[in-house]
């Protein structure tokens, strides 16, 4: 099983979020997965330059996956936003021949052609391969958090491009999260979208959907919203602030990385987790996390 | 109702000029778009949309709109309003790329100048910078994280120049 690859962090983790990377590169370590720099990197894209130009996209991400397939190396992203372009492109480029010979046209300009030889994952993927690993570091555990899990869309949705989980019933991650003594808990709408790359086009709507998820995920009793992706972290830890419902009442969850509950059970260094930078108070669940 | 995008905001008392089977067909050589003419209004998309109460025009009745061949579809604000979560394309029961549909749909609005500004804004930003966001680097020494790695500008610019993002507009 693969342990070394080039890590593409994206545009939003090292913006607003470097506290999921320093966590993240904590529970490498432990694990003893390899992470390469990825030099070069720019932007995937995302959905965003999709939207605007898929023949831009295609190969601003086209770009990316063959920077890494000339030197050799498999690709890890912790951010769904950038795996779902990267693994999209990869599908498009796969499959229309068309296509991958346009990208390649602009791309024979850098020195550099796609061929697909280089596999694109999401760090909880990774994190999977090594659970039984994992299982065995729990030092610390969570008891009484209970995790309103939210995988996000791009990592299960297509599943034929993303390949990972169940799409209607996905459970891997959450096998992980109770790896650390927390329960992760069913809620309705667990698998609608944050709404946060609705952030672009309207605030309103985007803050609309957020306010239904975060109000089913405290009436299913979950006492901290747990992601995997820097988009969906900036619904629930930055658009969430002081955020109300109807009557006035806080919806306010704790939000914390997939990487920041692991790290925490497996005993790693704290300051390296970055808990500091959380922007919605961890205090309802600090004697349970041990902070 | 959302009042926050789009013109198209309803069909009552609307008339199409013109059906257009030509636009069904361009619709249809999209990325994705070629299952498009199996939709069978099953509304199965719709039912799971995370935006179907917060749109005017719901996706089942985007897909109808193809299939009559009505460009007004991209005035509609489902178009920019789409999440891209996938749950239509993830089970619609004809197998149909819908979500994938209206990214090219967002494509041919964009050209035509019917897009939220911010996407103009990030197609300027992503061309001067690489990135849509900057990394913050108080936080990235307090964590002790090295420098994010470099990138060359010039390549991005190349690459850019040579799909035409910044001329898109000018060519409709």
């Amino acid at each position: 099983m693969n342990k070394t690859y080039e890590v593409f962090l994206g545009c939003a983790i090292p913006n607003r979020f470097n506290n999921y990377e320093s966590s993240m590169r904590a529970v490498a370590e432990a694990l003893d997965i390899k992470l390469l720099d990825f030099d070069g990197a720019t932007c995937c894209g995302t959905v965003v330059l999709k939207s605007i130009d898929e023949y831009s996209w295609l190969s601003m991400s086209g770009r990316n996956i063959a920077l890494a397939e000339k030197r050799g190396h498999d690709i890890v992203t912790p951010c769904n936003g950038c795996f779902g372009s990267l693994k999209d492109v990869d599908h498009v480029l796969h499959t229309e021949e068309e296509q991958r010979k346009a990208v390649n046209e602009v791309l024979k300009e850098l020195g550099l052609e796609y061929t697909g030889k280089s596999k694109i994952r999401h760090f909880v993927e990774v994190l999977y391969d090594l659970k039984d690993e994992i299982a065995s570091k729990i030092v610390k555990p969570l008891e009484g958090l209970k995790v309103a899990f939210h995988p996000g869309c791009h990592l299960l949705r297509p599943s034929k491009v993303a390949g990972f989980d169940d799409p209607e019933l996905p459970s891997k991650v959450d096998e992980l999260i109770e790896l650390t003594g927390a329960k992760s808990i069913p809620w309705n709408l667990k698998l609608r979208c944050c709404g946060s790359p609705l952030l672009i086009a309207s605030e309103d709507v985007a803050t609309r959907i957020l306010k239904e998820k975060l109000a089913d995920a405290k009436a299913s009793g979950a006492n901290c919203v747990v992601t995997n992706c820097p988009a969906c972290h900036t619904q629930y830890d930055v658009q969430a602030l002081g955020l109300t419902d109807e009557n006035g009442e806080s919806l306010e969850l704790p939000a914390l990385f997939v990487t920041q509950i692991l790290g925490l059970a497996m005993g790693l260094d704290e300051e390296r987790l970055g808990l500091e930078l959380d922007r919605i108070s961890l205090d309802p669940v600090s004697d349970i996390l041990g902070i | 109702m959302t009042e926050s995008w789009g013109r198209f905001k309803s069909f009552e008392g609307m008339t199409f000029k013109k059906l257009d089977a030509k636009f069904t067909k361009k619709v249809s050589e999209l990325i994705g778009g070629q299952d498009l003419t199996a939709c069978f209004q099953c509304a199965k998309c719709s039912g799971g949309c995370p935006v179907s109460d917060k749109v005017n025009i719901q996706i089942h009745e985007v897909m109808r709109m193809l299939l009559f061949g009505l460009e007004e579809v991209l005035e509609t604000d489902m178009i920019w309003l789409c999440t891209t979560c996938y749950t239509c394309q993830e089970r619609c029961p004809q197998g149909i790329d819908i979500t994938d549909i209206l990214f090219g749909l967002k494509n041919m609005a964009y050209r035509k100048g019917i897009a939220p500004p911010g996407y103009v804004a990030a197609a300027q930003g992503l061309y001067n910078n690489g990135r849509l966001y900057e990394p913050t680097d108080w936080e990235r020494e307090d964590l002790e994280l090295d420098d994010v790695p470099e990138f060359d500008i010039n390549d991005v610019k190349k690459l850019l120049d040579k799909t035409r993002l910044l001329k898109l507009q000018e060519e409709e």
